[in-house]
């Protein structure tokens, strides 16, 4: 006669106990670990990586030419523009007048060419240089450190995007459904029967976004018109399976619950069919991002992706291309692709395994 | 046409007066017509169960007292549904909604399902009181305690920081109960709601069902079953649904002690009771019409062993042939005494 109540454990959600799964499976736990890590460090290349100082000590006073651009007069270096500040870095050290530089780890910019270095770019690897530099005596592992941070930063924000619009879309269809959803579903195939890369070249013959040099990549507007058209092009697929997850969730009993109880159609919609719609996005948001790296890398590869000098890792194979017999640019960037992907391909596949429903069917 | 008459319910004005109710099915094969012209009137304070067979058209009747019939395929194509003179039929979505779970809620068949898996049970249970008072996020939370333990959770407090797949079906059914009443509305539709749970539970929430309706003065229950046992330890009068139509309505004791319709008299006797010892149970020949194609007259000739001349052609208004019992069939003219007459009970 009694209705044997569970044993009162510590509440736990769905989605905590899948936190919990994905952190069992190590190789995605890790490797999650790894991408994230090294993503909110590439924030802060500009202090590890640059040919700026970090702070400068000159006649007295504190110089932090970081924040504040320094010409080179300013430091008694008789050029125009940009100084020197790895030969200020030199020359102080030995005047020893309590004058001095602090460089960041990897003194080298990223658009820096390098052209005091032996023999011609590309330069083969060296000490100073692990990664070797480019065709224009760029240092390459800076380069590719850069182009890690843009292309994440590029494909989460495609990810974002073209979910967004595509949950919006694919939400509406499937709640609505009727004449909604026929017409919707039909226009959906006609844009995505539009060729991309048409589009992309197109587009980019007429808008040609100007390249701001020292500006933070974020605000180049050429990163935000890319965006605008990948995410363009890369919202449908998820709308079909929202548009699916809203009409089984729809017809279920917890929403017939709902509105009997009085909660408005956006609450319906939003607050409680949502979240119970997440799944898919969830568990493909790891495979967009991998496919918006590639794209992101296959535009620069063909010159319609970031203009010139941007870091990219397109841009840098190429030059491996270009340049076959020279193996540093091929080998790395291409290396650097890989490891990437790969790492992500790895959290792609812990996150489908902790979302996968069927564990959970059974308590049902 | 009389049937707007009390319908032998107690004194007092009807709280709820269902009116030619139709509520069809537009299918690919056709139009299903799963209620089609219903007249009931719920009295404040009563339990007023509705048993019919699946398919007999009484959960459609319930959905579409709140306005839940899913559009497409289904539409309200005619009648009233007068809640306090309000026909709730020509409420706007915003007025229908304020009304829903707060002046009539309404308990589902599955506990199973019929709570959010994402939200804990706290969740829930203020997102009700916050979606038709303005309250603060502790008021609300104070009442969910006490209501969760008005229904009988242990613990409240703890439980409402749990998740659905915490509680067993029972407490579920419990938890959807808390929901439903923790606004105090005058009606409670209960849509089978204990069909899918335990055996040993169904007397507890039904018991649960009476009590917390005992504490609400003037509170109504709209039970519906396919369970006549459920309906005689719960309901004050009975409405039987056979083919989208009401076919008899009564007092509890009159319809157990003296039923009408033929339907009628084969559901009650098709269920065991200690008097009728070694004796074969009877059944009901053949099986409900098909949806799509009803009889033209009475929807039940077609397996009524009393079935007679006007019976397939013309349908039989719902009369008054005793005080209080009306009955939808052509053997009841005559006060009382039907043309053909019926068996030995």
């Amino acid at each position: 006669m009694t209705e044997n109540p569970p044993a009162l454990r510590a509440p736990e959600s769905i989605l905590r106990r899948r936190v919990r799964k994905f952190r069992r499976l190590k190789r995605g736990y890790y490797s999650f670990l790894i991408v994230v890590g090294a993503y909110l460090i590439s924030f802060f290349l500009p202090f590890l990586a640059n040919n700026i100082p970090l702070a400068v000590r000159y006649n007295g006073s504190f110089y932090f030419p970081l924040v504040h651009y320094r010409s080179a007069g300013e430091f008694g270096q008789r050029v125009f523009g940009d100084p020197d500040y790895r030969a200020l870095k030199q020359q102080l050290a030995s005047a020893g007048q309590g004058n001095w530089v602090l460089m960041p780890p990897m003194p080298y910019g990223p658009n820096e060419s390098l052209l005091d270095l032996p023999g011609t770019p590309p330069n083969p690897p060296s000490a100073e240089h692990p990664f070797g530099t480019d065709d224009r005596g760029r240092d390459v592992l800076v380069r590719l450190a850069y182009g890690f941070n843009i292309s994440m930063t590029f494909a989460l924000l495609v990810t974002l995007v073209g979910n967004a619009l595509g949950i919006a879309v694919g939400a509406s269809l499937g709640y609505f459904g009727g004449r909604i959803d026929i017409f919707g579903q039909r226009g959906i195939e006609i844009w995505s029967s539009l060729p991309f890369l048409y589009v992309v070249i197109i587009i980019s013959s007429i808008i040609v976004p100007v390249y701001f040099p020292g500006r933070y990549q974020l605000l180049q507007p050429s990163l935000w018109l890319l965006v605008v058209i990948l995410a363009a092009f890369d919202w449908m697929g998820i709308t079909y399976y929202i548009r699916g997850e809203f009409y089984r969730e729809k017809a279920k009993d917890y929403v017939g619950a709902a509105i009997a109880t009085g909660v408005s159609e956006a609450g319906i919609m939003f607050r409680h069919i949502l979240p119970n719609a997440l799944t898919p996005v969830v568990s493909f948001a790891p495979f967009e991002i991998v496919a918006n790296i590639s794209a992101l890398v296959a535009l620069d590869f063909l010159g319609f992706g970031l203009p010139a000098p941007t870091p990219s890792w397109g841009e840098l194979i190429g030059q491996g291309m270009e340049n076959l017999t020279k193996w540093w640019l091929v080998l790395y960037p291409l290396g650097a692709l890989f490891l990437t992907l790969l790492l992500i391909v790895f959290i792609g596949e812990a996150v489908r395994e902790a979302f996968d429903p069927k564990e959970f069917s059974r308590l049902r | 046409m009389n049937a707007t008459a009390s319908q032998g319910r107690p004194e007092g004005r009807p709280l709820l007066q269902i009116r030619g109710l139709r509520t069809y099915f537009y299918t690919e094969s056709g139009v299903a017509k799963a209620v089609d012209g219903v007249d009931l009137d719920i009295a404040q304070g009563e339990v007023l169960g509705l048993v019919g067979e699946s398919g007999s058209g009484k959960s459609v009747t319930a959905l579409s007292i709140l306005r839940l019939i899913p559009d497409p395929p289904g539409r309200i194509v005619a009648g009233e549904i007068l809640y306090r003179g309000r026909d709730l039929l020509k409420l706007s979505r915003d007025d229908i909604r304020e009304i829903r779970g707060n002046e009539i809620s309404m308990v589902f068949q599955e506990p199973m399902t019929s709570l959010n898996p994402v939200f804990t049970i706290g969740m829930q249970v203020t997102e009700v009181i916050q979606a038709h008072e303005q309250v603060s996020r502790q008021e609300a939370y104070r009442r969910a305690v006490e209501i969760l333990s008005e229904v009988g959770i242990p613990d409240p407090a703890d439980r409402m920081k749990q998740y659905p797949h915490h509680f067993s079906g029972g407490q579920r059914q419990r938890v959807m109960i808390a929901i439903a009443l923790v606004l105090n509305p005058s009606l409670l539709i209960a849509d089978e709601p204990t069909t899918a749970l335990d055996v040993t539970i169904q007397a507890q929430i039904l018991d649960l069902m009476l009590e917390m309706k005992a504490r609400r003065a003037g509170a109504s229950i709209l039970l519906i079953t396919h369970n006549l046992a459920v309906v005689a330890e719960t309901c004050d009068r009975v409405a039987v649904m056979y083919g989208g139509k009401i076919q008899e309505v009564a007092s509890i004791d009159a319809l157990f002690e003296t039923p009408f319709h033929p339907y009628t008299v084969g559901l009650l006797g098709s269920i065991p009771s200690v008097e009728t010892k070694a004796r074969r149970l009877t059944v009901i020949p053949g099986s409900v019409p098909d949806i799509l194609h009803l009889p033209v007259g009475c929807k039940f000739v077609t397996r009524c062993p009393y079935a007679f001349e006007p019976c397939p052609d013309i349908e039989p208004p719902l009369i008054e042939d005793a005080p209080g019992h009306w009955v939808r069939c052509h053997l009841y003219p005559h006060g009382g005494t039907p043309a053909v007459p019926l068996p030995e009970k």
